[in-house]
């Protein structure tokens, strides 16, 4: 039998699983017994089992660093987070607010640049960031809507506060991990789902076709919407195929698009078919070789001279990597603020801006206290965690804030809440974070389909799929069920 | 449907049905030449010919010399610089297959994928029970692939490109396995080879009215209307799959593939074992061979034509024949 007994790893971090070292939270009583009756070596067996078929089933994701392209399974956990309903209400009104506030802050900035006016965001960290696209300068984009698909990363403080980490808002990706984690566990251990009712994840895909489709220019009747993939390579393909297939459109690379007369055409053995709305999966820098990356082989040549027109829609819009350079990370209250006439729901982690003269003393001084971050870094890649490093690695990150301010911030290391997680056959409490996805058409939609991702190593606070993490299912409890 | 799609389709089940024929030929040819004295001169014969139709023609000198049964095992089972080799089949069908994730079922893909892992498991080894087993369980994948893509794909675009991949390849490779017969004098039990490798044995046995003829066996594997692995079935069923593509009616012929198939099919259709006496087995045979590579060209010519040579690069791996 499975020991559930909580066990703390450090006094000043939030368990999400136990209100007290005994008592597991409202929302995990139901759990805690069926897990009390289960045998460990059937938990064990059906991860492995669980396991062998993500492996089947190609759902994987390659490692750059290692040679070769290495496909690795992204490990499950079958330990489920579970959220109230009006928990999840609450994130999800923060993360809608946030994603209203970043669009606006996007068709701001690309025309009339009013909170810059204002002195509300400085403008040289705007215009001297590489994620500042000139060319959308002064374009129109369907329903002023940049952010199509974001992904704002959550994670808690010691009282248990969500506090948002960081926002993805150009390609974030992840939600075939949500689809396939509810699917494996409810075929593998049912018996976890007694006496809950959970709000379905498998929507997801329908939900994404029809924010797509609002995506399309004005005036199209039955928009042909495509998924465009930089290709097999890419870590993230496998989620590629899996959007296209659920929503039934084309998964398209950038030599099967083409250019003519300034609207983009699928290459198909019927002859050249007109494209309405693409959902790419590629960055801005390669999506248009005559505009961006000239050595690009996986854009479409003439790609922006057709959007540009107006005659296709894409999501997301091109430069919305503005809007989650961590360089302005620290703006996003006064965004809100400022646009909304809002309060922020959702509290940011304090940062420290590097390009500031003293604050960078201060940051030079406290390494071994922070987290330093690269602002075009993502992947938990281009980051020091000063607790956990040496003095070497302090020595050098102190070198490249000094060659290059406007590159780093600095945050203070936020202990993340940990979840118990099947390790080795027992449990043991390991740090998690959320991953919510807002889907923006006309409106903002929230579905309830959030990534947990977990650090497998002990005491690891790094959760990134390329850096020893795993995935959970993350259920959000129906209303009706709702009991805390 | 994507060009690039339709090539993936017809380059995946071209692949898959070839590695289950070089899987045929080797266990054929190992079982036959255990009758045979090892090293002797028919036992070094049937492995010098279960290597030209491994290579598809392609060994060099010294190893159709050296063609002993672990060399020619290792050469085509699992030299992955021999780009038909059964590991290398595996290896570029699933590569077409992962470009086709989102077009195939998830029955077709998991069984391509689980039958790619299992064998990079065995890589290098058959184990100590000889190849036997192994060769088994590639060719029981390889036709369950097939089956569950006619019973789980809608039988539209993407099927009738694997439909002429498949039949392609089969058509191919049983004409390549004609091509090695030296001549009609060969003793029987090597026709009986033969017509084992192409999985012909029982149904020609039960065809043939008289005493069988090589001849008789050759034109069997040549122009029976109804037994599947035959060029003359493969023939029909390119010409169908092409008139199902282009919707052309039966018997109309508009694009350059759909004549290439008709005259394929029309020279399998309209011959008889006294015309492969007449013209001789080999001259017969290349002709279907040189008529299946126009085929095949005209098909890329048109549904998925070369894209420019910048792009082109790019696309090398993904679609490798």
């Amino acid at each position: 039998m499975l020991e559930l007994v909580q066990r703390p790893v450090v006094d000043d971090v939030f368990d999400e699983f136990f209100a007290d070292p005994t008592t597991p939270r409202p929302n995990y009583v139901r759990l805690a017994e069926t897990l009390g009756a289960v045998e460990t070596e059937t938990l064990v067996h059906g991860v492995r089992a669980i396991n062998a078929a993500l492996l089947r089933r190609g759902v994987t994701f390659t490692v750059y660093a290692e040679s070769s392209g290495t496909e690795r399974i992204f490990p499950f956990d079958p330990i489920p987070r579970i959220f109230s309903h009006r928990e999840w209400r609450r994130i999800s009104a923060g993360v809608e607010q946030r994603v209203r506030a970043l669009n606006a802050f996007l068709r701001d900035v690309y025309h009339e640049g009013r909170i810059l006016r204002e002195g509300r965001v400085p403008r040289e960290l705007v215009h001297s960031s590489d994620l500042f696209v000139r060319e959308m300068v002064g374009v129109r984009v369907p329903n002023d809507v940049y952010i199509h698909v974001s992904g704002i990363d959550l994670i808690r403080d010691a009282q248990g506060t969500p506090l948002v980490l960081e926002d993805n808002v150009r390609t974030p990706s992840g939600i075939s991990y949500v689809l396939e984690n509810r699917d494996v566990l409810k075929r593998t251990f049912p018996r976890l789902f007694d006496g809950y009712r959970i709000e379905p994840v498998d929507d997801y895909p329908l939900r994404l076709l029809r924010t797509l489709r609002e995506a399309a220019p004005h005036g199209t009747r039955e928009p042909n919407v495509v998924v465009l993939t930089p290709g097999v390579y890419n870590s993230a393909y496998y989620e590629h195929t899996v959007l296209a297939r659920t929503m039934g459109v084309p998964l398209a690379e950038g030599r099967d698009l083409i250019v003519v007369d300034n609207c983009v055409f699928l290459k198909t053995t019927g002859g050249l078919e007109r494209v309405d709305v693409i959902y790419r999966r590629i960055d801005d820098d390669f999506m248009d070789p005559l505009y961006f990356r000239a050595d690009s082989a996986l854009g479409i040549i003439g790609f922006m001279n057709a959007y540009r027109a107006g005659n296709v829609g894409l999501a997301n819009a091109i430069g919305t990597g503005i809007a989650d350079d961590k360089a302005l990370y620290r703006f996003v209250p006064s965004m809100i603020r400022f646009y909304l006439s809002e309060e922020p729901l959702l509290e940011n982690v304090e940062t420290l801006d590097c390009s500031d003269t003293v604050t960078r003393r201060h940051v030079s001084e406290h390494l071994d206290e922070l987290v330093v971050k690269r602002t075009n870094g993502s992947g938990g890649h281009g980051m020091l965690i000063g607790p956990a490093s040496s003095g070497a690695e302090r020595a050098d990150f102190a070198r490249q804030i000094e060659a290059a301010p406007r590159s780093y911030i600095a945050q203070p290391v936020i202990q993340l809440s940990s979840h118990p997680t099947l390790i080795d056959g027992r449990l043991a409490p390991r740090r998690i974070d959320l991953r919510p996805f807002a889907l923006y058409g006309k409106r903002i939609d929230v579905p309830p389909a959030a990534l947990t991702r977990v650090a497998l190593r002990n005491g690891s606070l790094v959760v990134n799929s390329s850096q020893g993490g795993g995935s959970k299912d993350t259920w959000v409890l129906a209303a009706e069920d709702d009991d805390a | 449907m994507l060009s690039r799609h339709a090539e993936s389709f017809f380059w995946l089940s071209r692949n898959v049905e070839r590695a289950e024929t070089v899987a045929r030929v080797l266990d054929v040819t190992n079982t036959r030449a255990m009758d045979l004295h090892a090293g002797g001169t028919w036992a070094q014969r049937s492995w010098r010919t279960a290597l030209m139709i491994g290579t598809l023609g392609a060994a060099p000198a010294a190893a159709l010399a050296d063609a002993t049964a672990a060399n020619v095992l290792e050469r085509c089972v699992f030299d992955r610089d021999n780009p038909s080799s059964i590991c290398s089949s595996i290896a570029i069908a699933r590569t077409n297959a992962i470009g086709l994730r989102a077009e195939l079922s998830s029955e077709v893909w998991e069984h391509i994928n689980q039958l790619y892992l299992d064998v990079q498991d065995q890589a290098g080894r058959v184990g100590e029970r000889g190849p036997s087993r192994f060769l088994r369980i590639v060719r029981d994948r390889c036709q369950a692939i097939a089956g569950v893509s006619d019973a789980t794909l809608p039988h539209v675009d993407g099927w009738n490109f694997m439909q002429l991949g498949r039949f392609v390849e089969r058509a191919s490779l049983a004409a390549r396995i004609l091509a090695t017969a030296a001549s009609f004098d060969d003793p029987w039990p090597e026709w009986q080879r033969l017509l084992e490798m192409c999985c012909a044995s029982f149904p020609f046995a039960r065809a043939a009215t008289q005493l069988q003829s090589p001849p008789d066996a050759a034109a069997f594997i040549l122009f029976n209307p109804t037994f599947p692995r035959s060029v003359n079935f493969c023939a029909n069923q390119i010409d169908a799959a092409l008139h199902r593509l282009s919707q052309t009616p039966e018997r109309a012929y508009t694009d350059v593939a759909e004549k290439l198939a008709g005259r394929l099919s029309a020279a399998v259709t309209f011959a008889d074992a006294a015309d492969i006496i007449t013209d001789g087995l080999h001259p017969f045979v290349r002709a279907v061979l040189t008529g299946l590579d126009a085929l095949v060209g005209s098909i890329q010519n048109v549904y998925f034509p070369r894209v420019p040579v910048a792009v082109a690069l790019n696309r090398s791996e993904a679609v490798a024949g």
